[in-house]
């Protein structure tokens, strides 16, 4: 049997005092898209960010990270960029440059036509714009298409919808969904848009414990209570399932 | 809109040939005209060292703001031409070559910074603010040693130490050299386009994309330290050039280091030979300080453009 994709081995991650993540098993394989669910601070972009092989300053890890059998630290820098994409919360541009030329510069194995990406996202007619004259939600879409363009099996999201209205939201989902080849982990906030993206969800307790399974599985009301500390209740109606906070 | 394909070719051409009228009106015009042999012998090595240093000077301004992803960061950020300063003063004092004392000056301010950087440069976070402040802390420190120094200057040699802090190209030698090291650099820096590119876009991108972030910021330092060095050395202390080529050529659309490595040095050639041509001719025969009629005629330039607000 083939090594998985992304395994973590008893990750622990403890940053300023406070655990965020304790003893975490943890397997991810291709064609699975997890989404990791937590409340502010519960840390999931620095799991992600772990995941992604890459350090945050203060923060204190235990146990391993592996991508096919191997530890992060063991890649060189050059191998993990064919293995895993990482995309931040928010791009940090300071010089010009075009669209296009972004998703050039952004592909370290050709696996995606970088046009048809953006055809994709909604955001071909940006090819030859200017990133810093970009909308947050424009930027964000480019910056999913930099990512996939990267080629790598493995993307790493951090709240890759933050940004976008309720129409992108929904073809991001759809997009995901397409991603047949990658192994995705998402981090997200709208229960409801998880339960359209995602295959499995992670959840982040406030104690470090983590849940994992199918997300039809891990989205009970009574989970999610645990998880956000407030209560929910699930409507059953005419187009599937509904998510309301109470 | 991104300058490429044929506009791009156009936009070349143009700084090309505005490059080489430069260089034929400032061979051609002088306080003692047409004479040939005058040509050769005087102002040839000095509009050679013109754009030898200019060259330099806008190449270590394109390597710094890719080192510290500031589009507005030059050599004279990081206390370059602060330690090249000193050095000079030094040497003046010591009775010394004043071009190595700047040469020593602009090479220990580099490595100072580099060892208060070390530590930034080995986490692949984006160390910006900090090597940008610990720059602007050198270069303050180096100004004021530099007017501590110049007050213990002996008077008979106080114009020559201040107008050579300004920049001044009347002494300039060393053309050939710095004309060589120009070509070295662009060609250095062309080796390395793509990854200059991905660096562009945050340390921790290009880490992710797989690049060597911290080897290559090391060479982009220790390039942009020595070119400047050579720059500073050759005629003294000259700003702006370094900031605002690359600037205005980014402005002008120009975003890729492949084609900004090689339009850098010839708009940094073109702008010192101009200004020196200024500097020389506009109330002959007094000679102005090539540095100050620099920013005086570059800054309000500079400002257009930044009021254009076209990135």
């Amino acid at each position: 049997m083939s090594a998985a994709l992304l395994e973590t081995r008893a990750l622990t991650l403890a940053a300023a005092g406070r655990t965020l993540v304790r003893a975490l098993d943890w397997q991810a394989a291709i064609g699975e898209r997890w989404c990791v669910i937590g409340r502010n601070a519960a840390g999931k972009s620095t799991l992600l960010r772990a995941l992604a092989g890459i350090g945050e300053p203060g923060l204190q890890q235990g146990g391993e990270v592996h991508w096919f059998g191997r530890a992060t630290a063991q890649w060189p820098a050059a191998d993990a960029a064919s293995v895993r994409a990482f995309l931040p919360q928010q791009a940090s541009d300071r010089f010009p440059i075009a669209v296009g030329r972004l998703l050039e510069l952004s592909i370290v194995q050709p696996r995606h036509d970088p046009h048809a990406l953006l055809e994709a996202l909604d955001a071909a007619a940006l090819a030859e714009r200017n990133v810093l004259e970009l909308s947050g939600g424009e930027r964000q879409r480019v910056a999913l298409a930099q990512c996939a363009a990267q080629g790598a099996p493995l993307l790493l999201l951090d709240e890759p919808v933050a940004f976008q209205d309720p129409a992108h939201q929904l073809q991001v989902a759809q997009w995901l969904a397409t991603l047949s080849g990658h192994a995705l982990v998402i981090s997200a906030h709208d229960v409801n848009w998880i339960a359209r993206a995602a295959t499995h969800v992670l959840a982040l307790l406030p104690d470090g414990r983590c849940e994992q399974g199918p997300a039809r599985r891990m989205l009970q009301a009574e989970r999610l209570q645990r998880v956000y500390g407030c209560g929910w209740r699930v409507v059953e109606g005419d187009g599937g399932r509904f998510w309301v906070a109470q | 809109m991104p300058l490429a394909g044929s506009r791009l070719a156009w936009f070349a051409a143009g700084l090309l040939a505005t490059t080489l009228a430069v260089l034929a009106l400032s061979l051609l015009i002088g306080s003692a005209g047409l004479d040939a042999e005058l040509i050769r012998s005087l102002r040839a090595p000095r509009v050679a060292a013109a754009a030898g240093v200019g060259a330099l000077l806008a190449l270590s301004g394109l390597a710094m703001q890719a080192l510290l992803r500031n589009p507005l960061a030059d050599p004279y950020v990081l206390g370059t031409s602060g330690g090249a300063a000193v050095g000079a003063l030094l040497a003046l004092m010591l009775g010394a070559a004043m071009a190595f004392g700047a040469a020593a000056g602009a090479l220990a301010s580099g490595a100072l910074l580099l060892l208060l950087a070390r530590r930034a440069l080995a986490t692949s976070d984006d160390a910006s603010p900090r090597l940008i402040l610990a720059g602007a802390m050198l270069a303050a420190l180096f100004g004021a040693l530099a007017t501590l120094l110049l007050t213990l200057t002996p008077e008979q040699r106080l114009r020559g130490a201040i107008f050579w802090l300004v920049g001044d190209l009347s002494g300039a030698d060393h053309a050939g050299a710095t004309l060589l090291a120009a070509l070295v650099f662009t060609l250095a820096l062309l080796a390395r386009q793509r990854a200059i590119d991905r660096l562009l876009l945050g340390s921790e991108a290009a880490h992710l994309l797989g690049e060597p972030v911290r080897r290559l910021r090391l060479e982009l330092l220790v390039g942009a330290s020595l070119a400047a060095a050579l720059a500073v050395a050759s005629a003294g202390a000259i700003g702006f050039v370094g900031l605002v080529v690359p600037h205005a050529l980014r402005l002008a659309g120009v975003q890729r280091t492949r084609d900004l490595a090689w339009l850098t040095p010839l708009g940094g050639a073109a702008l010192l030979m101009a200004a020196d041509l200024v500097a020389r001719s506009i109330a002959s025969p007094i000679e102005l300080p090539v540095g100050a009629v620099m920013a005086l005629v570059g800054a309000p330039v500079f400002i257009v453009f930044l009021a254009r607000g076209t990135r």
